[in-house]
């Protein structure tokens, strides 16, 4: 894919802004031009956070309608909030964990069955890795890591013109040491469950 | 450690957001001084000097100051520059409004060190009470002004506007919109200057005739304005920030993010080859003899703005002024904004643009029997799924106090919103925002509701808030002798803009605040003579507080103090050591999830728990369930 419109969404305070920043600075590593935006506003907590990447020298940080080739959700039900974004085929990695909107956890909204969601995703993707990130997260140490592992899973999926080494890469030059050995088994992890979904 | 701004080497590429490339673009032009007022999309330009201030602070050498509201930002930075100093203001758009007074008069007066005002416009809402185009202010003022696209042109721009301002010894607009502050894209990093006071020092040298406005110099002072105006209008037609390309008689011109859009449209659409395209970076005063032989030679000319047609305006009078009857396009063809409408090419007035918007003008503008097709998505959109509303975070205080203010008041009092987190209150079952203009306001504007509105009328604002503009409205209040109980939610720092200290703080990031400005004793200096202060997570205080404050007439002031809870945790190094625990299902659990609707808690299957992750520990619910009789319900347990 020479040119790809990558729509990441997910909940306020998950680590969706800071899984964006390390997948544009892996792409920028790779030689690729990258550009990235976020729309973040009111949501300190508890609100939804979308961003973006486009590659392959796309200037515009937005995506419209139809127009991502690759979505990525952080949390089930922002997944299929932002499916409409997904052009017809493409590729889409998300959790299957999901975190409460304030409505549902007070009674007054119902959390839309994930199985649905999953069928939804299915029907429309060329593509689809359906995974239990932040579980995957904890496996590897840090619940927040489970980012890192859809990250991997996407990338397993040789959509981009870099994989998951590259992410690797990037992982052990840019984080602070501490955190480096945990990420990398998250991204093994992801990477992991990307094949499991191919079988 | 030093920061990343500083310590990465010239020619080096790096990703960073639009706003941090402001910042590196400043200190490449030597920047000495950097004032503002945090609010999104600008709030990271000025935390991020403030950070690479105190990692680096010996070769950051430049003077940085949160300010209490933009207009004394403004004012600061006018003074510096008078002394010589390369300042750069920061503030939203919303913010321009406050900055106002100043703006219109420092330009007449100048600014001899330069001086940029960054304008952080919102094109639709994603943060702000409304959209205004602050270009419109650049025409106001009389500021020429600079619009980047990129990353790279955040730091290209902020540069060259503070370096051309210096030159011209007078103000700048920057000014940029959401999409481009939040933009990360791949940044060059050139050479460091030395900061401007010290390379090229210009003393303040006393000249009233230039400097003091009184009607008899501002006379002169405004020709001089226009004369100033006039010799950028020319430098305009030879801008390196203008780009022109392409063949055909049909030409574009673009400005902001809308190049974007624009460069992707016409590469999505593979138009590129039959349209003329013109970029404009310096936007104000337009190049006009080179937008005069554009329009001599081409058919059409279609303008891609985003907010108002300003440049639609201007290039459609600039046609007429050169009697050429070539079409302008834009916003103001046909009589709406869309499709449907007859002669619109679907250019809003509103909102944001994107790619598909510039590419179906664009196609519109070589065929006029165009008609887009809606995009083909995966997916329609879902109706009816559970939305996600920001909410005041779990253990925040604000929603203590309010709990409290609804167990007294109810429907039966008007509650005058401020700009913060705690108008987030507006959501049920807290319902505490009845009405909200704008920062600052809650305490002037209920004063105007309570003259002629029976009920009760409670007033909310923040400590920052409070400083920023709440304090002339409560002396407005007391030398009125309104009728009216201000509420201070005081969480001891700036919370939605991300934790900026105020003039009331304990500590900021440079450690601890040793002036803070006592809001209580404000209030009383003031006038105001009934000031209580409560610790809004005890319940039963707030409650004595408020029902003795609303029996007396007059002004009164109830401060909760309780810190933000994500800064007690993130900056103060509170570590919560107890959690909320149901220990009793049953009607006050379920009261007490109705009624405080803490984003803690949650239902699972009949049963209510509580998220230990996004519990605080504060206990509000264990004493909303000790109301009723199963004053068990809800304990606290430790943590860990």
């Amino acid at each position: 894919m020479e040119k790809a419109r990558i729509f990441l969404t997910g909940v306020g305070g998950q680590g969706t802004l800071t899984a964006t920043n390390l997948l544009a600075q892996t792409a920028l590593e790779q030689g690729i031009y990258v550009t990235s935006g976020e729309i973040h506003g009111m949501a300190q907590r508890g609100g939804v956070v979308v961003s973006t990447i486009l590659l392959g020298g796309l200037k515009s940080p937005k995506i419209g309608p139809g127009e991502a080739d690759i979505l990525i959700g952080f949390e089930p039900l922002e997944t299929y909030r932002g499916l409409p974004y997904l052009v017809p085929n493409g590729v889409v990695v998300s959790s299957t964990e999901s975190v409460a909107p304030v409505a549902v956890s007070l009674g007054k909204a119902e959390y839309p069955d994930i199985t649905i969601i999953e069928h939804a995703v299915r029907k429309v993707a060329s593509r689809a890795i359906l995974m239990p990130a932040r579980s995957l997260g904890k496996k590897a140490g840090a619940i927040q890591s489970g980012n890192i592992a859809l990250l991997a899973a996407m990338l397993a999926t040789d959509v981009l013109p870099f994989g998951v080494d590259a992410l690797k890469a990037t992982i052990e030059r840019n984080l602070n040491p501490k955190i480096v050995g945990v990420n990398l088994e998250a991204a093994n992890l992801g990477a992991e469950a990307a094949l499991a979904s191919n079988a | 450690m030093p920061h990343p701004l500083m310590d990465t080497k010239p020619g080096e590429t790096r990703l960073l957001l639009g706003n941090e490339a402001i910042v590196r673009g400043a200190i490449e032009a030597g920047i000495d001084c950097v004032t503002c007022y945090p609010g999104t999309p600008s709030s990271e330009v000025p935390d991020t000097f403030y950070r690479v201030k105190h990692a680096a602070a010996e070769n950051a050498d430049y003077h940085f100051e949160y300010s209490p509201n933009e207009k004394v930002a403004l004012e600061v930075g006018g003074g510096a520059s008078l002394a010589g100093a390369m300042t750069l203001v920061t503030m939203k758009h919303v913010g321009v409004n406050v900055a106002a007074d100043p703006l219109c008069t420092i330009a007449y007066v100048g600014s001899p060190g330069g001086l940029v005002l960054l304008s952080a416009d919102d094109p639709g809402c994603h943060s702000s009470q409304n959209e205004q185009d602050n270009r419109i202010y650049g025409r106001l003022a009389g500021l020429p002004v600079f619009e980047p696209a990129t990353a790279q042109e955040c730091k290209d721009m902020a540069k060259e506007a503070l370096l051309f301002s210096r030159r011209t010894g007078r103000p700048v607009l920057l000014r940029t919109t959401t999409r481009v502050n939040h933009i990360r894209g791949p940044v060059v990093f050139g050479d460091v200057s030395e900061p401007a006071r010290k390379a090229d020092p210009k003393p303040f040298v006393k000249n009233p005739s230039k400097y003091v406005p009184i009607p008899a110099f501002a006379r002169s002072m405004r020709l001089a304005l226009l004369d100033h105006l006039a010799a950028v209008s020319a430098e305009a037609e030879q801008s390196p920030w203008m780009t022109e390309r392409g063949k055909g008689d049909v030409a574009v011109v673009a400005t902001g993010i809308s190049r974007a859009y624009m460069n992707d449209a016409l590469e999505m659409t593979g138009l590129g080859d039959t349209i003329r395209v013109l970029e404009l970076g310096l936007t104000y005063p337009l190049p006009e003899k080179r937008l005069a032989s554009l329009l001599g030679e081409v058919k059409k000319l279609l303008v891609l703005e985003e907010g108002e047609p300003v440049l639609e305006r201007e290039i459609r009078e600039l046609a007429k002024r050169a009697g050429l009857d070539t079409e302008v396009l834009g916003k103001m063809s046909g009589v709406g904004h869309d499709f449907e409408h007859e002669g619109g090419i679907g250019l809003p007035r509103y909102g944001e643009y994107e790619t598909r918007v510039a590419a179906n003008a664009l196609q519109k503008l070589v065929d006029p029997s165009f008609t887009p097709e809606a995009p083909a998505t995966a997916a329609e959109p879902v109706e009816g799924l559970p939305t996600r509303p920001p909410n005041l975070c779990a253990g925040c205080s604000h929603r203590a106090l309010y709990y409290a203010v609804r167990q007294q008041f109810g429907d039966n009092a008007v509650y005058s919103s401020d700009i913060g987190c705690y108008t987030l209150g507006i959501l049920p079952p807290l319902s505490c925002a009845d009405f909200l203009f704008c920062m600052g306001s809650s305490i002037s504007g209920g004063s105007g509701m309570a003259r002629f509105d029976k009920r009760p009328v409670l007033a909310f604002i923040g400590d920052s808030t409070f400083f920023h503009s709440g304090i002339t409205g409560l002396v407005n209040a007391v030398f009125n002798k309104h009728n009216v109980l201000l509420v201070v939610l005081d969480n001891r720092t700036t919370a939605m803009t991300g934790h900026q200290p105020n003039p009331g703080v304990d500590a900021t990031l440079a450690g601890e605040n040793e002036v803070k400005v006592d809001i209580e004793a404000v209030c009383r200096a003031v006038g105001v003579e009934h000031v209580r202060k409560v610790n809004p997570n005890k319940l039963n205080a707030s409650l004595a507080a408020l029902s003795e404050l609303a029996e007396l007439p007059g002004v009164k002031v109830l401060i909760a103090e309780e810190p933000c809870v994500l800064f007690a945790r993130r900056s103060m190094g509170r570590k919560p050591t107890v959690i909320a625990d149901v220990a009793e299902q049953g009607p006050a659990v379920d009261a007490c999830l109705e009624s405080l609707a803490c984003p803690a808690f949650y239902r699972e299957d009949s049963e209510v728990a509580v998220d230990p992750v996004q519990c605080s520990g504060c206990m509000v619910c264990a004493q909303v369930t000790k109301e009723s009789e199963e004053s068990g319900a809800i304990k606290a347990r430790k943590r860990g």
